[in-house]
């Protein structure tokens, strides 16, 4: 089992001090959830959970202990922000041991509390299917129907990188290119589509929990805080927030892996990964670069080349 | 309780609602997507959102709202005209708040209704609003209500107190302003069955609240804390947004800015949070609370330490919302537990 | 009802440059409206919110004092957005105010003891109030011996120069004034303040001590204070904090359960002694 290997593989890093702790996660408050820990002792590494609703983004965590040596739990997506955070020098590489798990997919928690009536109690998981203790009792849910739509359509679920590898590797989906909802999305009118993006930063309540949640988000004084020069107010007039959820989506060009942490940090179900995944897709087709998965190649957005794409300018 | 409980049919609700909004403004849990709600000002009746179990915008937005312009101002011949944007136009009625956020409000009285100084916008929406609360039949694993002096069928605060019996509502006037506003023949008497049932249904929801947190003496547990490691652990998942802080029905901190053009514009107030590093950032560069570390101190702190030190209560009414909203799943329970022992445990 | 957030109307009688490097830069700003100016009772120790309507709100210790009638002086040091432009504003421009203030010193427990106040840099505003206040015959006479140290890095960066110059000429008080470093025009006593304090060696009983100064002075003259037997509940500070409403509301300037906008800015150490370091 994953979780035992986990563990082991954690006491034996913590007895050797080759790490002065790790950051994985542990078991959560509530049923579907799981919560980041920071085990220091090898007896405390049998904290360490693995499970369908380690969600976060632990990467995050890095730049607050950027001056120890850290192991790090990573799914395909936190080991290539790992990487990507390597290259912006946020710390030196050989900080950080990854200790890897290919993902069997993230569970949404949100859509699976949607999808049964009154609150659930207790979840379980048996092979590709999810037992649902509810109001009314037991239900047995397919596993498929409730992953994160980034997990679906994820090409990178076993880590890329070297790791101290826990868990066996799995395949990788033939997808290329964004999941079946993005495509829809796309076939939408400018119109459409503006009008989607506006309904979603509506609601938006400025507690930036996408911002923390989202590991390469890491500015001492981010652009909303600015006063002088002032790009935004503090407010909440639609304007503004369409400003900071397509500012923020800029600043991540180049450097987001489509972890999807911003959106399930988001208390008002804000679909922002439509943003993020679009950027990602032109990045990608423009510059043939995927977020940390060469450790040698720079964000194209931080480096300048002489022949660069330069189609657009007409 | 000094007026008779009465009763109100699920199918003449809508008509109810009618005949409120002749006269009043009606705020209510307006659904903005699938399990995603606020209070909001409602114009049409159907536009309420009764599955909402607690809006995950807390109550206190009617009060103290996100955003909210205090004072507009225009420059005239080198001089300043100012008006104060605290009228209220219409009387106000408040549906479907739950007890929690009620006692919330009451709470913020002893913030924003001082003795020295008044907070004009707060006192005129509290003045004008009558609020009607639904009790919780089915409270949550995470309300912990029970143990903050509250309960899922708390009346304490609310002018109308409303029960969801199945097919009607049982509806017990509190106050002269509740009663006002059940002089409608849409109201019935309640039966002995009505009320009995009623009664039923409180105790299963009370039993299942929970009350096992170990309140008592958290001030003091507190004091004893105050510069000690336990903190060091605590404060590690926090990532520092706001969203305990924003959905939190007792949280009031604000920030005052102005948004203006040639001295043209408004004063306007914004909640804010503590958790921000750059909540206590002076101009200087000094950081009174430069980490994580002091920033999650001070939100448990002024909770469940300095607040009671003031006023006599704790600043949390078990909710929940912080529970259920926390990225990365911080639990004040937790804390609650950890701070009485007077370490961090070593499980979760 | 009255809206504390609705600032008084003031407006800008005259503004002059304080000190040699243009950082500091004191505004004295008059009463639009009689009632308002009749209204307006403070102590020496409170402070204002200033409002600029554009820029916003800081606040500032008022440093003249309720003897010095007809207007109210602040001195303003440039650092943000709003001191900067409180740095622009000219003989005439609209300003608001919201106050008075906080606490104030203790004035009524200074009745008959000895006062020792101890300054430096820029921090002097409110204790310029202080000793205004005191040096007015009326309140001399409450008081016993009034020793004053007020100490700056440079002679350029003294605040009120003319009041220092007229405080060394009278009897009422006794005034040492040094500096970090002198300058060739410099005459005075040259020394740090926690070192011309030792020197002076005022005596601790029957004495109040008001200290205000920035964090690394207080540091040093502390335990030089101590080491003269002050005790804690005879010594005073005024305390800065990052504020926003000014009445306690926003919650931005609480040291535990103290509001420093409301329940200070004047604290006693034993007052600071219990709370957290969180200033």
């Amino acid at each position: 089992m994953v979780q035992k290997k986990l563990r082991e593989k954690a006491k034996e890093l913590l007895s050797k001090k080759e790490v002065d702790l790790i950051i994985g996660f542990g078991e959560g408050s509530q049923p579907l959830r799981a919560t980041p820990v920071f085990v220091r002792t090898p007896e405390e590494a049998d904290r360490l959970v693995w499970n369908s609703f380690c969600e976060n983004n632990l990467a995050t965590y890095l730049h607050k202990f950027n001056r120890f040596k850290v192991g790090i739990v990573v799914k395909g997506c936190d080991a290539r922000s790992v990487t990507a955070l390597a290259l912006e020098k946020r710390f030196k590489p050989e900080q950080i041991v990854l200790i890897g798990i290919p993902c069997q997919r993230m569970i949404d928690r949100k859509k699976l509390k949607k999808a049964v009536k009154g609150e659930i109690v207790k979840v379980r998981e048996e092979g590709d299917k999810i037992i649902v203790s509810a109001e009314d009792g037991e239900v047995v849910l397919r596993r498929d129907d409730f992953l994160y739509p980034l997990c679906k359509a994820c090409t990178h679920r076993n880590p890329v990188q070297e790791t101290l590898l826990v868990g066996d590797r799995v395949e990788e989906a033939a997808l290329t290119g964004p999941n079946p909802e993005a495509r829809e999305f796309e076939k939408k009118s400018p119109e459409e589509r503006w009008a989607f993006f506006e309904k979603e930063t509506d609601r938006c309540i400025r507690c930036y929990a996408c911002r923390e949640a989202c590991p390469m988000c890491y500015c001492t004084e981010c652009f909303v805080d600015s006063s002088n020069p002032k790009w935004i107010e503090k407010s909440l007039s639609p304007s503004d927030l369409q400003f900071y959820h397509i500012v923020r989506a800029y600043h991540q060009t180049g450097r987001c892996t489509n972890c999807g942490a911003c959106e399930r940090a988001c208390p008002m179900d804000i679909r922002l990964t439509y943003l993020t995944q679009k950027l990602n897709q032109e990045v990608e087709e423009l510059f043939q670069f995927e977020t940390g998965v060469d450790p040698g190649a720079l964000p194209p957005l931080s480096t300048y080349k002489a022949d660069d794409p330069q189609e657009f300018i007409k | 309780m000094k007026f008779e409980p009465l009763k109100l049919n699920k199918n003449e609700f809508q008509s109810f609602l009618k005949e409120l909004a002749k006269d009043h403004d009606l705020f209510a849990p307006v659904r903005l997507a699938e399990g995603v709600s606020v209070y909001r000002r409602i114009d049409s009746t159907d536009e309420i959102d009764l599955d909402a179990f607690n809006p995950q915008k807390p109550l206190k937005e009617l009060f103290f709202p996100q955003s909210e312009a205090m004072l507009r101002f225009e420059k005239v011949e080198n001089r300043h005209r100012v008006t104060s944007a605290d009228q209220i136009k219409k009387p106000r009625v408040v549906l479907g708040a739950r007890a929690c956020d009620i006692q919330a409000v009451s709470i913020l009285d002893d913030v924003f209704l001082g003795k020295e100084y008044t907070d004009v916008y707060f006192l005129k929406k509290r003045q004008s609003t009558t609020l009607i609360a639904f009790a919780c039949n089915s409270p949550l694993s995470t309300c912990f209500c029970a143990s903050t002096g509250g309960g899922p069928f708390d009346r304490k605060g609310s002018d109308l107190f409303f029960i969801d019996l199945g097919e009607s509502y049982l509806v017990e006037p509190l106050t002269d302003k509740g009663k006002a506003l059940t002089q409608s023949t849409l109201f019935v008497k309640a039966s002995q069955h009505d009320i009995a049932f009623a009664s039923e249904l409180e105790k299963k929801a009370v039993q299942k609240t929970d009350a096992s947190l170990p309140m008592e003496g958290i001030e003091k547990k507190l004091d004893q804390l105050m510069e000690s490691r336990f903190w060091d652990r605590v404060h590690e998942k926090c990532i520092g947004c706001g969203v305990c802080t924003f959905l939190c029905p007792t949280c009031h901190c604000f920030d005052i800015v102005d948004e203006a053009v040639n001295e043209q514009g408004q004063r306007v107030r914004n909640w804010d949070t503590c958790l921000s590093s750059l909540y206590s950032l002076e101009t200087s560069g000094h950081n009174p609370r430069p980490s994580g570390r002091e920033r999650t101190r001070q939100r448990v702190m002024h909770k469940f330490n300095y607040f009671p030190k003031n006023f006599k209560k704790i600043a949390c009414v078990g909710c929940g919302r912080c529970i259920i909203y926390c990225p990365v799943n911080f639990d004040i329970r937790q804390v609650i537990q950890d701070a009485q022992k007077g370490e961090v445990s070593k499980n979760p | 009802m009255k809206n504390p957030y609705l600032p008084i109307p003031m407006v800008v009688k005259k503004a002059c440059v304080e000190t040699s490097d243009r950082m500091l830069r004191t505004l004295e700003l008059g009463f639009e409206n009689e009632e308002d100016e009749k209204a307006f009772q403070f102590i020496p120790g409170q402070f204002c919110e200033l409002s600029l309507f554009g820029k916003g709100e800081a606040p500032f210790g008022i440093a003249s004092s309720p003897t010095e009638k007809g207007t109210l002086k602040f001195t303003i040091n440039k650092a943000g957005v709003v001191t900067t432009a409180l740095h622009q504003v000219e003989e005439g421009t609209p300003i608001g105010i919201r106050g008075p203030l906080g606490n104030g010193y203790p004035i009524e427990r200074f009745e008959g003891k000895n006062i020792l106040v101890i300054g430096g840099g820029f921090a002097f505003t409110t204790l310029r109030s202080l000793i205004v206040y005191l040096l007015q015959p009326q309140n001399r006479s409450k008081v016993k011996d009034i020793t004053v140290i007020y100490g700056a890095r440079m002679p350029g960066l003294l605040l009120y120069k003319q009041e220092l110059e007229a405080w060394t000429k009278t009897n009422d008080l006794k005034l040492v004034v040094t500096v970090d470093a002198g300058d060739k025009d410099w005459k005075g006593k040259v020394g740090l303040v926690p070192n011309v304090l030792e020197e002076v060696a005022p005596a601790s009983e029957n004495t109040y001590a008001v200290i205000c100064g920035p964090p690394v002075m207080i540091k040093f003259t502390f335990p030089k204070l101590e080491a003269l037997k002050f005790p804690y509940e005879r010594i005073y500070t005024s305390l800065e904090k990052r504020m926003k409403c000014g009445i306690g509301k926003c919650g931005r300037c609480n040291i535990g359960h103290l509001y420093v906008c409301k329940d200070g800015p004047v604290f006693s150490y034993d007052q600071l002694a219990i709370l957290p370091k969180d200033y």
